[in-house]
């Protein structure tokens, strides 16, 4: 057996990508000199199964995740990335719950979902890559908001305010993360991160600055804190801040973004 | 070591190497060479690395490259804070000191320039899909830089900016408006202590061609990346001959506006820019060759 070095999953002698993620499996990670690997480029056309269902990833500049749901499949997401659907497939909505408080936070009240059996298809509108996770039972895994694509329906969704005045003045990653947690069953999590997607494995205790519009995903076990700077930028001289992470677990990062604090 | 001149960056390099140690450029592919002359940039490969002192920098990623540096303990760079994507703790951070903050202010340039010093990791990227650029600078080499496009530099390479003198305004009295359709200002990086690294951010895929002396050529203002600093450059003003329309129509509405660049040396574009606007007749302009078909 060959075992994916994104999932771990095993697969089948003679495979070229994951069965599980998509990964491909005839290639090294790339991982740069001081740890950080780059999120496996899925090859276009690219297939992969969750629960009954299979996911097919079309493109590689702005990816579009093609799934067809098996019938006793849902997949849940943000309305505005759907690309297309069979006219079949039945679409429902989720409240999300938060009422006014995802409102101020510029968060979707509803998310979509759509049952098998059909073929449905998400993408996001900018360059970059698909990031899929699969998520073992008793998992859960912090997201930055907007960046999560679709979801499948074993795979709880709620959302986490992010505490702290500090946190939420300065550290530029809005009011609130998507988080999304596995109970009884696994599931499958597609993320979209603009430009190029790095993780990094930190070790209990140890720590990364990482500039708030590039955070992408997190470990909920990854602590963030917003962290000054011994820096003043701008023409107000304003302090300059980072997300401090400190492991452990994972963190991914994405290379395109727009800067916090663009002046 | 044989050494050969690398076809991309002009410095004696290692031809043992999978890519050029100073550049990233790879060695062991033949040039794209359009019929006009340009030399397409060959994007640095996936996880490259470059040379620079005691320290390397690795490039990671092909869509929006990643530039982390492992600086040495006596090493430094210097950047705009808003390309900083990661660094670790131990990574000194300080502010550089600028002049002209108003100016830069007025002009969009970023006022702020931060000093990273080792020893340590950092990690700088710029937010538009494209090409990481590496122009190693031999001692007292200088090169010209199209403002907004530097992504980093070694702390040996000084920095300086002058206006590009290439403008026009357009409208009257309170309604005038001056343009600069390559930016007010264009960077000066000179390699004055020694050997250096340059690193710039080309949004979409970058271009290299060498003018002979006089050689002019007529590129979009915003497409400039980089030009020796041998490279003259004018406004160029070009009107399409009137099929019909009012006289007025051809005299604005459809004009191109050009930057005309003067050899001899090398120049760089890259193939995403932004068109000036182009809906109001011009009042006046710095020093600018004019056709009318």
């Amino acid at each position: 057996m060959i075992q994916c070095q994104w999932c771990q999953a095993q697969n089948q002698p003679g495979t070229t990508s994951c069965q599980t993620c998509g990964a491909p499996l005839d290639e090294r990670n790339k991982v740069s000199d001081s740890g950080w690997r780059e999120a496996p480029r899925l090859r276009d056309m690219v297939e992969f199964r969750f629960s009954g269902s299979t996911c097919q990833v079309e493109g590689e500049l702005v990816p579009v995740a093609e799934v067809a749901l098996h019938p006793q499949d849902g997949v849940y997401f943000e309305h505005h990335v759907l690309l297309w659907k069979d006219e079949s497939v039945p679409l429902s909505s989720l409240n999300t719950g938060g009422g006014m408080k995802r409102t101020v936070g510029g968060m979707p009240h509803i998310v979509t979902v759509a049952n098998g059996p059909g073929r449905i298809a998400f993408s996001r509108d900018a360059p970059g890559e698909l990031v899929v996770l699969p998520l073992h039972p008793g998992m859960e895994l912090d997201v930055r908001e907007h960046a999560f694509l679709v979801a499948s329906h074993s795979i709880q969704y709620s959302f986490v305010r992010i505490k702290g005045l500090v946190n939420l003045l300065h550290g530029g990653n809005g009011m609130y993360m998507d988080r999304f947690v596995t109970t009884g069953y696994p599931g499958m999590l597609l993320l979209h991160g603009n430009g190029n997607v790095l993780e990094r494995t930190l070790q209990p205790g140890e720590k990364i600055l990482v500039e708030p519009g590039g955070f992408l995903y997190k470990d909920s076990t990854v602590q963030m804190q917003a962290a000054q700077m011994p820096l003043k930028t701008g023409f107000m001289r304003q302090s300059m801040y980072l997300a401090e992470m400190t492991g452990p677990g994972r963190v991914g990062i994405q290379s395109m973004y727009v800067h916090h604090h663009a002046d | 070591m044989n050494t050969y001149i690398c076809r991309y960056c002009r410095q004696p390099s290692d031809p043992s190497s999978p890519t050029c140690p100073l550049c990233g450029a790879p060695v062991d592919i033949r040039s794209s060479v359009s019929d006009s002359g340009w030399v397409e940039q060959p994007p640095i490969k996936d996880m490259a690395r470059l040379q620079f002192g005691q320290s390397h920098v690795q490039i990671a990623g092909t869509m929006v490259p990643v530039v982390e540096f492992n600086l040495a303990a006596n090493d430094w760079i210097y950047f705009s804070h808003h390309v900083l994507l990661w660094t670790e703790p131990q990574t000194r951070l300080a502010n550089m000191a600028m002049r002209g903050a108003w100016n830069r202010k007025m002009a969009g340039l970023p006022l702020v320039m931060v000093e990273a010093r080792g020893p340590g990791h950092i990690a700088l990227s710029d937010n538009h899909a494209g090409e990481v650029v590496a122009l190693p600078l031999q001692h007292n080499q200088q090169i010209w830089v199209r403002e907004h496009r530097f992504l980093t530099a070694t702390g040996n390479i000084n920095y300086t900016w002058h206006p590009t003198g290439i403008w026009y305004t357009t409208g009257s009295g309170d309604d005038q408006e001056t343009h600069y359709p390559m930016g007010q200002y264009g960077d000066t990086f000179a390699a004055t202590g020694g050997p250096g690294l340059l690193l710039l951010h080309a949004p979409g895929n970058a271009f290299i061609r060498d003018l002979q002396p006089n050689q002019s050529l007529l590129i979009q203002p915003s497409a400039l990346l980089y030009r020796d600093v041998t490279v003259r450059m004018s406004l160029h003003l070009e009107y399409p001959r009137n099929l019909g329309f009012a006289y007025w129509n051809s005299r604005w509405s459809y004009r191109s506006i050009w930057a005309r660049i003067y050899g001899p040396g090398r120049v760089a574009v890259q193939s995403i820019y932004s068109p000036p606007e182009d809906t109001e007749m011009i009042t006046s302009h710095s020093y600018a060759t004019t056709h009318h078909w």
